[in-house]
């Protein structure tokens, strides 16, 4: 009865655990209750994959982020709203106490609605832009839905994101159109590197506001690639925020609807597309652990590097300068509901420094051995000649995965006195030791001769003189 | 139709709508480039709400879009400048394409074609203000510790024959000795008188020197010191004796 019970308890918190990394309390904010419907098939999908919801408006009394100074939700999805204020409960100083205190946020943008006051100075806040007068919206009339916008080309038809960069893993991909109708674009500052485009525009788009009388476009928001259609921000504490151009692209109508791109019948991929991006952004994906983090001493056969899965990690907390030694670390990536051997990007590696203040060393580690949950990653090296505290460390920081910063120290200590190659062993000495050598046969033979010598003929009649 | 004038020389170039100019088109420092085109939708003039001049560096995907000037006719205008251009365009090694985009709304056929390329030819004694490239993560260049050289010896046939040379000093020493009438021949004779002080007291001379080749090779001091400690006693006690016997013979005329 007892192990029945246990048994009802693992698998209740195997079904808590099987949504996010993180947690699975979701807050969707959502002004008007009669919208909800629009979203149904994202938020069933959301609580078939474990999330617990809470649909709340932003004008409820009871609504809060935090529960006595921690957050009282994982994640939040916020959905446009008519009402130009969000409210006292979800100010942007309130977001970024969430984020600080690792939630994840999806704010969902729409050109029909103006985006609240707390929600740009947020957006600004993380170096993310988005045009400052309502109704902005993007178009392209290269890549627009013919069916449903053959006028005025707002409902956007793009292909699955392409990885950002080859050194980059592309949590975004797959096979398909993804429809982006009435999308607010947004640009990233180029300093930061915490933020990251989801999806571009294509090269001929461009965001105009259509409220404008001019019937040519003269100064638009943003134009072509620089101009992001879903953007993402991942801040140091992994926490992350997704900005979505489109609401509407999360709503269900565009979930699996027929459109026409340039002649072609084409279905939108859109509810795919929106699970990913919620798994991302909800740490399903993309998310990183440290396991073991072994150091030891080559002392040449009785440990070999491939076998350490097997060796606890007792690390020594002191080496010696130039000494060989073995350096391995297990990372997983988690992958929905499990964990899953971390394989970096085919030109990315995971580097170890060994660092005193500045790396001395700096070394891509390579997969040595995989468990059915981790990759072990593993390098040797020699300490460097410069004794000292170092640090054994890993600071792996990627856009889409989370930051990796893991240190052992270690002290590097001089040559004992003993440990120095003997004299014999060093030829430039050899002329010394014969030398000393010389000196003790002389030594002897002077003290046999002072002994023992008998006088010679000449010398003892001079002395008997 | 598509004109191209690039004024400092005033070259004119005719664009085609259809195939991009063979030559690529240079842009000094001080020379501007003016477009001038007008759009058509179909046969008639038409206002587009798209003109672009979207250059696009070919290697690193950067585009930057310039906007055309279009008036009611139709006609449209760009002018460029090597200071309109990011600076990413003006260091890039390779010609930049550029293309026009020319679309608009409704059912109108939208135009985008690579025109020509731009040979951004920049005088290198005029300072380009870069910005300092902004931190993006990525794996990094890696690190190798360079070791200190470690200590050398001189050639070994050197060392070789420096110590042959220390060696062969002894024989030398011994010639010396022996010509000058060294000899050991009263050996027996203090054996005979001392037998056991002299046994005593040249080995303990020995054993000294035995000590100190076993500390340089394994032993340490506390292992060197009383070993030292007992053959200095034996040496000395027995020492007194052989030195008396030694004395004897000296005052007998022997020494």
């Amino acid at each position: 009865m007892r192990g029945l019970f246990s048994f009802l308890l693992f698998a209740l918190l195997g079904a808590v655990q099987a949504a996010s990394y993180t947690g699975s309390r979701l807050l969707v904010v959502l002004e008007d209750e009669s919208e909800r419907e629009k979203y149904s098939v994202l938020l069933e999908d959301l609580t078939a994959r474990g999330y617990h919801t809470t649909i709340e408006s932003p004008k409820s009394e009871s609504l809060s982020l935090f529960k006595h100074g921690e957050r009282g939700y994982d994640h939040v999805i916020l959905l446009p709203a008519k009402s130009k204020g969000l409210g006292p409960a979800l100010t942007a100083n309130n977001f970024l106490d969430f984020l600080k205190k690792e939630g994840n946020v999806i704010v969902a943008l729409s050109s029909e609605y103006a985006t609240p006051t707390a929600v740009q100075s947020l957006l600004l806040e993380l170096d993310i832009h988005i045009p400052s007068d309502k109704g902005a919206l993007v178009v392209d009339h290269f890549n627009y839905d013919s069916a449903s916008a053959s006028e005025k080309h707002d409902v956007l038809l793009l292909p699955y994101p392409a990885a950002l960069k080859p050194d980059l893993k592309n949590y975004f991909g797959g096979d398909g159109f993804i429809a982006f109708p009435r999308a607010v674009g947004q640009t990233l500052g180029n300093e930061s590197p915490l933020t990251a485009p989801i999806l571009r525009a294509p090269s001929t788009a461009y965001s105009y506001n259509p409220k404008d009388e001019a019937d040519v476009v003269e100064d638009p928001f943003a134009v072509g690639t620089q101009l992001n259609l879903v953007s993402a921000l991942q801040a140091r504490n992994s926490a992350r925020l997704t900005v979505v151009g489109s609401a509407e692209s999360l709503q269900n109508k565009w979930f699996a609807e027929k459109a026409t791109l340039a002649g072609k019948a084409v279905k939108t991929e859109n509810r795919d597309f929106a699970k990913k991006l919620t798994a991302w952004t909800f740490k399903e994906t993309g998310v990183l652990k440290v396991g073991k983090f072994v150091h030891y001493l080559d002392d040449g056969v009785s440990k070999r590097i491939n076998t350490s899965a097997a060796i606890p990690e007792h690390n020594p907390t002191i080496y010696r300068i130039k000494n060989d030694v073995h350096f391995a670390v297990e990372i997983s990536e988690y992958s929905y509901d499990h964990l899953t051997p971390f394989v970096p990007a085919p030109s990315d590696a995971v580097q170890l420094e060994f660092s005193m203040l500045s790396p001395f060393h700096r070394l891509n580690l390579t997969p040595i051995s995989h468990t059915a949950n981790a990759t072990l990653f593993g390098v040797s090296f020699k300490t460097p000649d410069q004794h000292g505290i170092f640090n054994f460390y890993i600071n792996y920081r990627r856009p889409f995965l989370t930051n990796i910063e893991e240190k052992r120290q270690v002290t590097v200590r001089h040559f004992a006195h003993d440990e120095w190659p003997r004299s014999w062993q060093i030829s430039a000495a050899w002329v010394w030791i014969a030398g000393i050598g010389v000196t003790v046969a002389g030594w002897l033979a002077f003290v046999a001769v002072w002994l023992y010598s008998a006088p010679t003929m000449e010398r003892s009649g001079k002395k008997t003189q | 139709m598509p004109n191209i004038r690039d004024s400092s020389n005033v070259s004119f170039c005719r664009l085609s709508p259809s195939t991009a100019l063979s030559k690529s088109v240079s842009l000094g420092g001080t020379d501007s480039l003016k477009l001038l085109l007008t759009t058509t939708d179909g046969k008639k003039a038409k206002r587009p709400h798209q003109a672009f001049l979207t250059l696009t560096d070919p290697t690193t995907g950067l585009e930057e879009s310039f906007i055309f000037n279009v008036k009611e006719s139709g006609k449209a205008k760009v002018d460029l400048t090597q200071k309109d251009l990011p600076h990413q365009f003006l260091t890039s090694s390779k010609p930049i394409s550029a293309s026009i985009v020319i679309a608009s709304f409704g059912a109108s056929e939208p135009y985008k074609s690579k025109v020509f390329d731009l040979d951004i030819a920049r005088d290198p004694n005029v300072p380009l203000a870069v910005p300092e490239k902004p931190v993006r993560y990525a794996a990094e260049q890696e690190i190798h510790h360079v070791f200190r050289e470690g200590p050398r010896s001189p050639p070994k046939i050197i060392t070789l024959v420096f110590a042959a040379a220390v060696l062969g000093a002894l024989p030398v020493l011994f010639g010396v000795w022996l010509t000058l009438g060294a000899n050991a021949d009263h050996v027996g004779k203090a054996l005979g008188g001392a037998p056991i002080s002299h046994a005593l007291f040249y080995g303990s001379v020995i054993a000294m020197e035995g000590i100190f080749f076993l500390y340089y090779t394994s032993w340490n001091l506390f292992q060197t010191l009383p070993a030292a400690a007992v053959v200095g006693a034996v040496a000395f006690l027995s020492g007194s004796r052989a030195l008396s016997e030694v004395q004897e013979r000296r005052l007998a005329g022997l020494r």
